[in-house]
């Protein structure tokens, strides 16, 4: 095993997550995954896309799709209110991809061992979502599994 | 001398000689007596074989020189022009163009020696000499060398079938003397290893323990430089017998994913040296050497992209930027242009600065509207420095039209008009392939054999044509032919027995909707599969690809008579001249190309036409398409009794769109939408209007 192995073992064993609330909860969004958080802004719809599409917006000069996760989840539809964001996740597959979350709270270190995976007692829509319940203090964290958030396989 | 730096220009001029010697060898088939054809010949392959050695290009230049000879013979009238060495000659030049490919891809010309060719050229000159025409059939040496090298290559473990030189050899031969045991190994690096080289060293670090490398494949330095795949390669001389061990002591460094191994002694690498020559190239040589002009023989160069390397050099990345040639005239006009653009930037800056912020005065409009005119100016030339000619795709078609008259024993010939159209660099480099299939389809399927077409009082010859011309805001290549068409009863039974229309409903088809279901996947009309066309994967690619560029096919056909396929490509791709309209509160731009005319109608005047609505313009029946149903806007309280129509076209069919509100002509820039959203016909793109505000342009010939 040499040094560089050690060093990145260290480093693996605390990820940083962005944490956001969508109604009363709180979700936890892995910061590698994330390009950019922008305040709310006018949405142009897309007409015949997917339902829980919002539409497009213009990122300096790139037109990026913001999805609402609430629309996905089940939720009811998305109040917009001044603390409101449009978190850009930078994807591999499909660039870039928004999505709207109520609030923007805080960014926390969390390492695998504050994070419970054994989380399978929910029978909620969003359960799919979530690969992970953090700790964080008191307060709970659910942990989006980001692929899923916006796997299209089922839709298209 | 370094001659790297002029490799664009090479492959660049490489091109035009070979296309200029396709062109010319073509019409010396037609006019062997022609001596200028002749001598335009010979000066292009003067040209190829003296560029072909400034670069040190040997094998290419030896190759072109044995041209070069025939032609000498030919233009001293010892040797006549028959189609088996026109054969000979395109055989000759498609091996030239491999060499291109392959220096494109590498920067090095590769193994190939295409010694059957030259040989059949010698053959050819010698039998022709000795007063005897006759030469050896042509037959297609490249691939029966290729599939030698191939098999040399494709040995059972990589260790195998390094390339291993003169000197390699020895030292194997020397260390078996001297009482050791040989052993080759191959070495799988995980593929997420970040430090290949590293990992690399500490293998060899292990191996020393046991024995003494003696080659290294690739060479220790490209391994140093991490100039290497996944793999590497090693014959290890070593006394003990404990290969295990040293598998194990490879194994223990991380980020090996496996070992092959075995013992190997050094006839293996003999053998394979003498079954491939081609492929014997010094491991070792120092990477970066360049060919010496003076040595003959395999040139060292070959060594840095020694055989197998060429072969994994496939999926990288060709080593030559793409290039436009620009007219300086086009440059010149740019120039031009930018520099009214900064005086207007400066007349801007004077007036804020100097006028203190008013900015509803006279002089700052007329400013902007000077803007306006430069920034379109500006706009159409720099597209037009993206523009080239067709010519560059369509001239290799003469060549293939002959290639399948002679494979498919119809003769028929191409005449090609407007070569000159003009169009963006990138939709001319990708309309080769569906043209191609096009071509191919008239060819096999087209043009009857002789024999039907004297039955039918048609010239025996067929006839090919492909025409292209500007319409508007699009080009329009047709490739149209005088042979057999598309028989629809035949297209319709085959639609009935693949089971994609009953019986029933087959009878109620347009001729239209019959002809479209050749461009369906998998649907091909040929009885048997030739390695022309019918394999069921023709026309379904022809059109999906002409649609990925934005244009469209249409197909008209009269059985007997011959088919005329049009393919309907865009000017531009990123920037159109649109019309901004409203619908309810959102935005909307129709490309101005697409749009005929805008009417303004009363509500009284629309008609219906099998529960359709309609408008009788100037002796016209046009239907009318509701943009805000179409798009799910929120449902109109009341319709105002005038409605805003713009007409649009597409070919030669008309259709009205209703809108709400005119906003008026822009230039926009075309975005993409990225493909999570991209699955919507209607909307082609989008574009970010002044405000920054995303808006969505409809695609008007998804309408139809």
């Amino acid at each position: 095993m040499s040094e560089a192995n050690l060093l990145d073992t260290v480093e693996e064993e605390k990820k940083q997550y962005i944490v956001v609330t969508i109604g009363s909860e709180q979700y936890g969004l892995d910061i590698a995954f994330v390009d950019n958080i922008v305040r709310m802004q006018k949405i142009t719809r897309v007409p015949k896309s997917l339902p829980h599409y919002r539409g497009v917006i213009n990122l300096r000069g790139e037109v990026v799709p913001v999805m609402s996760i609430r629309r996905k989840m089940g939720l009811e539809d998305d109040v917009f209110t001044k603390a409101s964001r449009i978190i850009i996740l930078k994807l591999e597959e499909q660039g870039n991809v928004g999505i709207v979350v109520d609030e923007v709270k805080e960014v926390v270190s969390l390492g695998q061992d504050d994070i419970d995976q054994n989380t399978r007692n929910t029978n909620r829509e969003d359960a799919n979502f979530i690969n992970g319940i953090g700790k964080n203090g008191d307060s709970l964290i659910s942990i989006f599994d980001i692929n899923k958030v916006v796997d299209e396989s089922d839709y298209i | 001398m370094d001659v790297s730096q002029y490799l664009d220009i090479f492959i660049d001029e490489t091109n035009e000689h070979i296309q200029s010697l396709s062109d010319s060898i073509m019409e010396l088939e037609k006019e062997p007596d022609n001596m200028d054809t002749v001598n335009e010949i010979f000066r292009a392959a003067h040209s190829l074989k003296g560029m072909a050695g400034t670069m040190g290009f040997k094998r290419m230049q030896h190759l072109t020189h044995d041209m070069e000879n025939v032609f000498q013979e030919v233009r001293s009238g010892n040797v006549s022009v028959n189609s088996e060495l026109i054969d000979i000659l395109f055989n000759c030049l498609d091996a030239i163009e491999k060499y291109l490919e392959t220096v494109k891809a590498t920067s090095d010309e590769g193994t190939e020696d295409n010694e059957v060719l030259i040989k059949k050229l010698n053959d050819y000159l010698n039998s022709a000499e000795g007063g005897d025409g006759e030469a050896a059939p042509a037959e297609d040496a490249a691939p029966a060398e290729e599939a030698k090298s191939d098999d040399a290559a494709d040995g059972d473990a990589a260790y195998l079938s390094i390339p291993v030189d003169d000197e390699g050899r020895g030292k194997l031969s020397a260390a078996v003397d001297a009482g050791q045991k040989l052993y080759g190994f191959t070495v799988h690096i995980h593929p997420d290893c970040l430090l290949k080289a590293a990992r690399a060293f500490l293998v060899f670090k292990a191996i020393e323990d046991f024995g003494e490398i003696l080659i290294y494949h690739p060479s220790s330095q490209d391994i140093e430089d991490e100039n290497f795949e996944l793999t590497f390669n090693m014959i290890v001389a070593s006394t003990s017998d404990d290969m295990d061990g040293m598998i194990k002591a490879i194994t223990a460094v991380s980020e090996i994913e496996s070992v092959e191994s075995g013992e190997v002694t050094p006839d293996t690498y003999a053998e394979k040296a003498e079954a491939a020559p081609a492929e014997e190239a010094p491991a070792e040589a120092p990477a970066a050497a360049p060919a010496p002009a003076a040595s003959a023989a395999p040139a060292p160069a070959a060594a840095k992209q020694s055989a197998p390397a060429a072969n994994a050099g496939k999926a990288a990345k060709p080593v030559t930027a793409r290039t436009v040639r620009v007219d300086i005239e086009k440059l010149d006009s740019l120039m031009n242009q930018v520099s009214e653009l900064i005086i207007a930037k400066n007349s801007l800056v004077s007036i804020s600065s100097t006028e203190g912020g008013s900015f509803d005065n006279q002089t700052f409009h007329e400013q902007i509207e000077y803007l306006e005119r430069i920034t379109t100016g500006l706009h159409e030339s720099v597209m037009k420095v993206r523009m080239v000619p067709i010519e560059s795709t369509v001239n290799k078609f003469p060549r293939m039209i002959r290639d399948l008259s002679r494979k498919l024993g119809k003769p028929m010939e191409l005449y090609m008009s407007g070569e000159e159209t003009e169009l963006d660099r990138t939709v001319v480099d990708q309309i080769g392939d569906p043209l191609q299939h096009l071509l191919r389809n008239s060819a096999d399927h087209g043009i009857e054999s002789p024999e039907v077409r004297k039955e039918r009082g048609k010239p025996e010859q067929g006839s090919i044509f492909l025409n292209a011309f500007q319409e508007g805001n699009n080009v329009i290549i047709q490739v149209r032919d005088d042979g057999n068409g598309i028989d629809t009863d035949k297209v319709k039974a085959k639609a009935v027995e693949r089971g994609i229309v009953s019986p029933e409903e087959a009878e109620n088809l347009s001729k239209k909707d019959i002809i479209n279901f050749l461009f369906m996947p998998s649907f091909s009309m040929a009885k048997e599969i030739t390695d022309i066309s019918g394999r069921g994967v023709g026309l379904d690619v022809v059109k999906s690809n002409i649609e990925a560029l934005g244009g469209d096919v249409e197909v008209k056909s009269e059985f007997g008579k011959g088919s005329v396929f049009t393919v309907r490509l865009p000017l531009t791709l990123a920037i159109i001249q649109a019309l901004m309209i409203e619908v309810r509160d959102e935005k909307y731009a129709i490309a101005l190309g697409s749009i005929s005319n805008i009417e303004n109608i009363s509500k009284s005047e629309i008609k219906y036409v099998q529960a359709k609505e309609v408008i009788h313009l100037r002796g016209m029946v046009i239907p009318l398409i509701r943009l805000d149903e179409l798009i799910e806007a929120e449902p109109k309280e009341e319709e105002s009794d005038n409605l805003i129509v713009v007409i649009v076209k597409k070919g030669d069919s008309l259709a009205g769109i209703v809108v709400d509100n005119l906003i008026g002509q822009q230039e926009i820039v075309i975005k993409s939408m990225g493909k999570v959203i991209d699955n919507n016909k209607l909307i082609s793109g989008a574009t970010i209007l002044g405000d920054g505000e995303v808006a969505l342009i409809v695609d008007a010939n998804a309408l139809f």
